[in-house]
């Protein structure tokens, strides 16, 4: 079986919440990773190598827990630089959440029509869902016309959070705003739904990156922020692979949450099942198992 | 880019009100129903959501919650919604979204719901919120059950302009229907109350996935109650609706219990519910818990929702069943959504004559005077004035 890669960048003078002042560092720590993962020498081959051709770029932040523990709109603003200084056309990228009031509440601009990267919901006017449900195995959702309709390739941008239901919040569970009923998706720790979310055609054919924004970690009692159980860190994860970098994630907050004094997931009654069911025979969506994950460090 | 409109609110000509069907495109892309189109226009729409403290739940450590109104017993963190979606936690405090929110209104004939025992020929001022406990892949109304309260547009009314509403219109009841009134429970339970006010009944039109003690406490201020009893198996509930039987089945035993007028229906879905062995266990369950006059109703079944890949269910399907449940011992057993069969009368079962003569939502003459038959004295059991 192939491996996958997952880039572990490390930012040698960042802990916390990045600043605006941090982006030309963050953007090379992300051209860093994205070189790694493409095996390319620079950074236009790289970004080629992930869209390959001219298209609209969606980016989806994590936005459910307000300003405190979302993911960063600095380092969605590097991300958005790294792609532009390349020659994306900055009006071919759509950052975008399930509602424009997350958006806001996370420190987004919303920016529905005007000159640069939009910034929208699928409740903005003209965004809703698409008319037809995209089924698989035991979903059956309406899709945000964002990911049907309005862009090519996607990056999933989530936040490393614990979740009171899934275990992890990481990367597939990120894509529960893709869908218009994700409540009815939480029963048995998100298993299988997180793994059939994420096999609908239009989110796995269209998503190229995951990039996991742990500058802030909420190891316990999230989603939502809880100040008594979030840390500040100092670095991003990276990959292609949206099993690997969760299955990564899950070892990290199992880490933090076991220097805490905390029990692991599997005690705590939600051990996040739906990752191996994602890397399973039926979803083949990436590599769970540890052997098949090369971790790469980069400190910059 | 809406969704395509399905119409299942239907005309309500035999009422003489002259309702007619407005439909309304949210930008969401999901559609919502109002009552008519003229008086629609005029209905308070709601800008945002409610946020009105739930019932029936538990604080847990870290604001979490658990939630009591239905067995799912949902744990919800902050900023996140149970299961139904209508409800959030909000800083440890559970809120319900849809509360003066409904976004369906109708004025419906009763045998719609339908009661057929519960004032036959009269009309319901029928109403639901956005939301369900369930998820049943036949769903006839999931574009206003599977979706989120914000995506479909809403009207803002009280409970007293509810009663309000209905008593303009003369409706002799209120009924809480079309999705699932469980999720608006704190909604149906003060419309039920200011209904009363004004001496207007209701009525619960529910899968009955519910508690027991918010199901006694609600029955309290309810009329009677119309259970979607779906199937006769656990695998069942499980596969096709993502709910349980046992908690529907204490519900209704609890209704019957509790004295309120109870009828059901189950809907009958070729391959997957319509064995002849399961009807059999269910008639004999009903004849044991409930007593033999407990009217049940089998309905026809059309594609919808997740579940189009099975044909309508075959006229013959539903008689056979009709008469294994007769031939249990149950006394008022229909068939439904198939107009102009014979099954839709009831008849008396002391002498077999015809009570009341249906076809589709019409009604020809009622001959229960008294609660009686007409003809043999026989007692008919309903809330018939």
């Amino acid at each position: 079986m192939t491996k996958s890669i997952v880039v572990i960048l490390k930012s040698s003078h960042i802990i916390g919440e990045p600043v605006e002042s941090d982006i030309p560092h963050l953007i090379e720590l992300l051209e860093k990773g994205v070189l790694k993962l493409t095996a390319k020498n620079n950074i236009k081959d790289a970004l080629s190598k992930l869209f390959p051709a001219v298209g609209k770029i969606g980016i989806k932040p994590n936005c459910l827990a307000g300003r405190m523990m979302s993911s960063s709109p600095v380092l969605c603003q590097a991300i958005v630089k790294l792609l532009t200084d390349t020659g994306i056309d900055e009006n071919n990228l759509i950052i975008w959440e399930r509602s424009e009031r997350e958006l806001k509440l996370a420190g987004y601009k919303i920016n529905r029509n005007g000159k640069g990267p939009k910034v929208l919901a699928n409740d903005s006017p003209n965004v809703g869902y698409n008319n037809e449900f995209s089924s698989f195995r035991s979903v059956g959702s309406l899709l945000t016309r964002i990911l049907t309709d309005m862009i090519d390739y996607h990056i999933n941008f989530p936040i490393l959070k614990d979740h009171s239901i899934a275990g992890l919040s990481g990367g597939l569970k990120n894509l529960y705003g893709a869908v218009h009923n994700p409540n009815k998706y939480h029963d048995t720790n998100c298993d299988p739904y997180a793994a059939d979310i994420y096999s609908l055609p239009e989110i796995k054919n269209k998503n190229k990156l995951t990039i996991m924004d742990c500058f802030k970690i909420q190891y316990n009692a999230g989603p939502s922020y809880n100040r008594k159980f979030a840390t500040d860190s100092n670095f991003i994860l990276m990959s292609d692979d949206p099993v690997a970098i969760d299955a990564v994630a899950l070892d990290i907050l199992e880490d933090i949450r076991h220097k805490n004094g905390l029990p692991d997931l599997k005690k705590a009654e939600r051990y996040p099942s739906y990752l191996e069911t994602a890397a399973d025979s039926n979803h083949k969506l990436g590599n769970f198992r540890r052997d098949l994950i090369d971790k790469v460090e980069i400190i910059v | 880019m809406g969704i395509g409109r399905r119409k299942f609110l239907i005309r309500c000509t035999e009422c003489g009100v002259g309702i007619t069907l407005a439909s309304i495109i949210s930008p969401s892309g999901f559609s919502s129903l109002s009552i008519s189109s003229v008086r629609a226009a005029q209905l308070p729409r709601a800008k945002g959501l409610s946020s009105v403290e739930a019932r029936h739940y538990k604080k847990l450590e870290n604001k979490e919650i658990e939630c009591g109104i239905c067995p799912r017993k949902c744990k919800v963190s902050p900023l996140e919604r149970g299961y139904c979606g209508t409800r959030e936690n909000r800083d440890g405090v559970y809120h319900t979204l849809v509360y003066s929110r409904p976004c369906a209104l109708n004025i419906d004939p009763i045998e719609k719901k339908p009661l057929f025992h519960f004032l036959p020929g009269t009309t319901a001022f029928s109403l639901a919120t956005a939301g369900c406990n369930v998820n049943c892949k036949f769903c006839q109304n999931w574009d206003i059950s599977q979706v989120r309260p914000e995506q479909v547009d809403n009207y803002l009314l009280k409970p007293s302009e509810i009663a309000d509403l209905a008593y303009q219109y003369s409706t002799p009841t209120i009924a809480y229907t079309y999705s699932e009134p469980v999720i608006f429970y704190e909604y149906m339970y003060d419309c039920a109350v200011e209904g009363h006010k004004r001496g207007i009944r209701s009525v619960m039109i529910s899968g009955g996935y519910i508690q027991s003690d918010p199901l006694k406490e609600l029955l309290k201020v309810l009329d009677a109650v119309k259970i979607d009893l779906k199937a006769f198996t656990e695998s069942f509930y499980r596969d096709y609706v993502h709910g349980e039987l046992k908690p529907v089945l204490d519900a209704i035993k609890i209704i019957r219990k509790e004295g309120k007028w109870l009828e059901l229906v189950y809907l009958v879905i070729p391959t997957l519910n319509d064995k002849i062995e399961d009807i059999k266990r269910m008639s004999a369950w009903i004849l044991t818990e409930l007593g033999p006059d407990v009217p049940i109703q089998f309905t026809r079944f059309h594609p919808m929702y997740l579940l189009k890949n099975l044909p309508p269910t075959p006229v013959s399907t539903l008689e056979k069943i009709h008469s294994t449940a007769k031939s249990m011992g149950l006394h008022y057993v229909y068939i439904g959504n198939v107009p102009g069969n014979k099954a839709e009368n009831t008849y008396c079962p002391n002498c077999g004559k015809i009570l009341i003569q249906r076809t589709g939502y019409s009604i020809g003459k009622i001959n229960i005077i008294d609660s009686k038959c007409k003809f043999c004295g026989q007692e008919i059991p309903g809330i018939w004035r």
